[in-house]
């Protein structure tokens, strides 16, 4: 059945080889004659190239084998083994890790290419590029990892390298901030993810603790319908922390602290697609519980609400974008909850595609723009950069979802299995989350792009970026043009080729609702983006001046308040608890018995100072006490 | 019955050359007085057919070591100033023999509950030079060494010691 | 007969440990300790002669050897403490004192 290739290890090796080799040189060049910016360039670039050289193999090798044996592994070595739980460093690539490898890889390349342009005269150029590499090594881990902890590996260091990317530009105190909230929001979901783990290992872990062996044991007696749902509810709450969903969202807006690129890979290839890719994982156990499906599906779709609304009142590029992006997400979730788990995969696929455009497009403004982010500061830029105008009206198109557009078909995908399902709720909610969504990105396209200039001094000297930057952009336009054709559904003549690629590595019934559905629910998507396109197009397609937010809009645009209700609910009596411990439990509870103890030893020293009298003959006279009374005891026992 | 007597006359010489050694206030009466039991143990070592023993109690003991104490006592020239004033002297000693009791005591017992054995005097082939000389050398070659080692140790110590004053001033 | 001679050794031994514990008179203290050593001798040579065996001899001889070690050493001590403090009192020196 499974097939052993030994060159899947080296997929996550070639990056996190490459992070050790530029954080060398960084490190003892920094201080000393810079090495020109070209070599660590070149050097970022290999590692993930290769990668993706390799990741092509790994698919050809898979489209050789039949689809019910499409699996390829490799064992490293043995990680660790404590008594029931063996744990291999073992890697495995299936249908559905090899899609995900593909676009991780190609994306991560591209982004690592436009960085080089984008970062060019920064001092840190070299961290940069190492904390690059070693976050595209870490997602590859937590891709190809062959089991829950192998996985965990590469959860864990994207998280990790999220936290340094993100607190990248750290002169400024608020960007450390950002970092840091990202990187705590998250351990509150890897909290999830261990506690999920942990319950998985001691109810089926025992005959081995991969995917594999798993899925083989999922129906053990060991696992109760109680179990299950505790299990996918908690690893849920892990998908939660690294997709960014209600209620552990918060990080990724903030996240835009980081430099453009690094927002791009965090959308994009790495880190937030690890929560659905995780979900599809553990199809096999999703499967199981219905309702752990129905509440990841609710949450998903509720997010994808929130984020939306909290869309359209942005006026900082990054963050419209960030908020598109946790809206998607919301979508994937809702896809994988209503078990449409190759509809939910596909929508990250394509996700990638439009959001790394629209994030590297992004990048490009700002950059021409000497770093401004307001869109309010913007405008009239069409005419000056036309590349990145083309490519990122297109990542809108296919953002908002409009036909043929790539995000159109995943999208689509995802609210016809929610219709099928009979998840109208969910449906209608989705809907009304897809007009929203053509409203706000093209709010964003108008204000940016059309209309007059509203700074005249920074339009003066905008210019179109160069073509590292650029190249990049139209490659992933074409992706996200044509990455819909991919899963064409049978209604427009197509065959589905991702949704049967996946088939083997997830569990899903594909429902078959007719065709009346199938067009409503694509009437219905037209309609809403067709509305949202209009009314943005209303409001700003002509120009208009920066609105001052009243009611719920300043509401909205304050994100509902959510970051000051955490703060005030969970930060602030979290602080009061840690300093109430520190003054009052820590010196009366833990330091007193410490000082007791102490000042015990101190008394008894000085009760017992008399005895030691400084003359030799009592000394000796102790002595012979104590053998005098051993003597008197022994005494007693010699008859 | 003439061994017997002999060993009661060395025992009570013994002890009361010991008791006078504990009670005399000035160290040259003590030295004396710790002579005398030292040549009362000579005598029982006799008594109990340890001839070398006998022989080197009398030469190294009481000839040599009690000579050698006997030299530093004449030669610090003790004024009656020197010596410590031990008012309450007697009281300590019976404090001492009290508190020591019990140990003899503990002591006395195990010996009672050991089997009584005669001590005749034996023949020629026990005891004499020839016979602990070679056991000395054979099967106490190692430990006979040791000491000599230590006794080179000590007789460099004594010389560092009694020697610091003078080559510091 | 050899009770009485263990005995005698027990009664030597006692005196000399009330010799040290008892008295200040430094000399006195030193000769208390060659004391017991020989106290120690005496049952030596006891055991010795109830075994019929000489290792017991062999052993005098040691702890005789050593005691001449000891007289050596601990004369030059009382040498130094008379030339230092022109005493012959151990409670002169109680720089152990808490």
């Amino acid at each position: 059945m499974e097939q052993s290739v030994n060159y899947l290890g080296l997929i996550p090796l070639f990056p996190l080889l490459g992070a050790v080799l530029i954080g060398l040189l960084h490190v003892f060049t920094c201080n000393r004659t810079k090495l020109p910016e070209k070599v660590y360039g070149i050097l970022a670039c290999v590692g993930p190239v290769l990668s993706f050289v390799m990741a092509l193999k790994v698919f050809v090798a898979l489209k050789g084998l039949p689809p019910e044996s499409r699996f390829l592994v490799h064992k490293a070595f043995t990680w660790f083994s404590v008594g029931d739980l063996h744990i291999n460093m073992g890697f495995l690539a299936d249908p559905l890790s090899c899609l995900m490898l593909l676009f991780v890889t190609f994306i991560g390349s591209l982004i690592h290419i436009y960085s080089i342009g984008y970062m060019g005269g920064d001092k840190n150029y070299g961290k940069f590029f190492a904390y690059m590499n070693l976050f595209l090594g870490s997602m590859l881990v937590l891709v190809l990892g062959d089991g829950p902890v192998v996985m965990f590996v590469g959860w864990e260091g994207v998280g990790l390298c999220s936290y340094l990317l993100i607190s990248f530009y750290s002169e400024d105190r608020s960007n450390v901030l950002a970092g840091n909230k990202a990187f705590i929001v998250n351990r509150v979901g890897d909290l999830g993810f261990v506690l999920g783990m942990s319950f998985l290992f001691w109810a089926i872990g025992a005959q081995g603790f991969d995917y594999l062996s798993l899925k083989a044991h999922v129906n053990d007696p060991a696992m109760t319908q109680g179990v299950l749902l505790t299990v996918c509810l908690l690893l849920f709450v892990g998908a939660t922390g690294k997709s960014a969903q209600i209620p552990l969202y918060v990080w990724l807006p903030d996240a835009m602290a980081g430099p453009t690129p690094v927002s791009a890979l965090i959308h994009a290839a790495t880190m937030v697609t690890a929560g659905v890719y995780m979900v599809a994982r553990f199809s096999f156990l999703y499967a199981e519980v219905a309702l752990a499906g129905s509440i990841v599906a609710w949450v998903g779709i509720l997010t994808a609400l929130l984020a939306a609304i909290f869309g359209m009142f942005q006026e900082d590029i990054k963050k419209v974008l960030a908020y598109s992006t946790v809206s998607q997400l919301g979508y994937m979730f809702a896809g994988v909850g209503v078990a449409a788990y190759s509809a939910g995969i596909f929508h990250v696929f394509t996700h990638a595609f439009f959001k790394a455009l629209l994030f590297l497009g992004a990048g490009s403004v700002i950059y021409a723009l000497h770093h401004e982010q307001n869109i309010w500061k913007m405008g009239g830029l069409k005419n000056k950069m036309p590349k990145t105008y083309v490519t990122m009206v297109i990542g809108a198109l296919a953002l908002a979802g409009c036909p043929p557009f790539s995000g159109f078909f995943s999208k689509d995908e995802i609210l016809y299995s929610a219709l099928a399902t009979g998840h109208f709720g969910i449906w209608a909610v989705g809907v009304l989350v897809a007009g929203m969504t053509a409203y706000y990105t093209f709010r964003m396209i108008f204000v940016v792009f059309h209309g007059e200039p509203r700074d005249h001094h920074a339009y003066e000297h905008a210019q179109e970026s160069p073509a590292v930057m650029t190249v990049p952009l139209i490659i992933l336009a074409v992706g996200a043009l044509f990455a819909g054709l991919l899963n064409l559904p049978a209604i427009f003549g197509g065959d589905q080729i991702v949704s049967h690629w996946l088939a083997p590595s997830v569990t899903e019934h594909h429902p078959h609702a007719g065709v009346f559905i199938e067009i409503l629910a694509i009437g219905a998507s037209v309609v809403a983006f067709a509305i949202g396109i209009k009314i943005a197009y209303a409001k700003f397609g002509k120009g208009a001046p920066e609105p001052s937010f009243t009611g719920f809009a300043d509401f909205a645009y304050h994100k509902f308040y959510v970051d000051e209700l955490y703060d005030k609910v969970i930060v602030q009596p979290y602080k009061a608890i840690g300093s109430s411990i520190w003054k009052v439990i820590e010196p009366n509870v833990t330091d007193a018995p410490v000082k007791g103890v102490a000042r015990l030893y101190m008394v008894l020293g000085t009760a017992f100072k008399v005895f030691q009298v400084g003359y030799v003959r009592v000394y000796a006279l102790y002595m012979v006490l104590g053998l005098s009374l051993m003597s008197l005891l022994l005494s007693q026992s010699l008859n | 019955m003439f061994a017997d007597g002999l060993f009661i006359g060395f025992a009570v010489l013994a002890v009361l050359g010991a008791v006078g050694l504990v009670l005399f206030r000035h160290p040259m009466n003590g030295a004396m007085s710790f002579v005398v039991t030292l040549i009362s143990l000579a005598g029982l070592y006799a008594l109990l057919s340890a001839k070398l023993i006998f022989a080197l109690q009398l030469i190294v003991y009481a000839g040599a070591i009690m000579s050698l104490i006997v030299f530093i006592i004449m030669f610090l020239n003790i004024q009656p100033g020197d010596l410590p004033q031990e008012e309450t002297k007697l009281f300590y000693v019976l404090g001492g023999g009290i508190v020591v009791l019990p140990i003899g005591l503990f002591l006395a017992k195990i010996v009672k509950s050991l089997p009584e054995h005669s001590t005749e005097i034996l023949g020629n082939n026990f005891g004499g030079v020839k016979e602990v000389g070679l056991l000395l050398f054979r099967d106490w070659l190692i430990p006979f060494e040791i000491v000599s080692i230590l006794l080179l140790v000590s007789l460099v110590g004594a010389v560092i010691l009694a020697g610091k004053r003078g080559t510091t001033k | 007969m050899m009770h009485c001679y263990l005995y005698l050794s027990i009664i030597l031994f006692c005196l000399g440990i009330v010799g040290v514990i008892a008295r200040r008179n430094v000399f006195t203290v030193f000769m208390s300790v060659e004391l017991m050593l020989n106290a120690a001798n005496l049952a030596f040579i006891t055991f010795s002669r109830v075994h019929e065996s000489m290792d017991g001899h062999v052993l005098a001889m040691m702890v005789m050897a050593v005691a001449a070690a000891e007289a050596a050493l601990a004369l030059a001590v009382v040498i130094l403490l008379h030339k230092h403090k022109s005493k012959l009192d151990t409670n002169v020196f109680s720089l152990l004192k808490g």
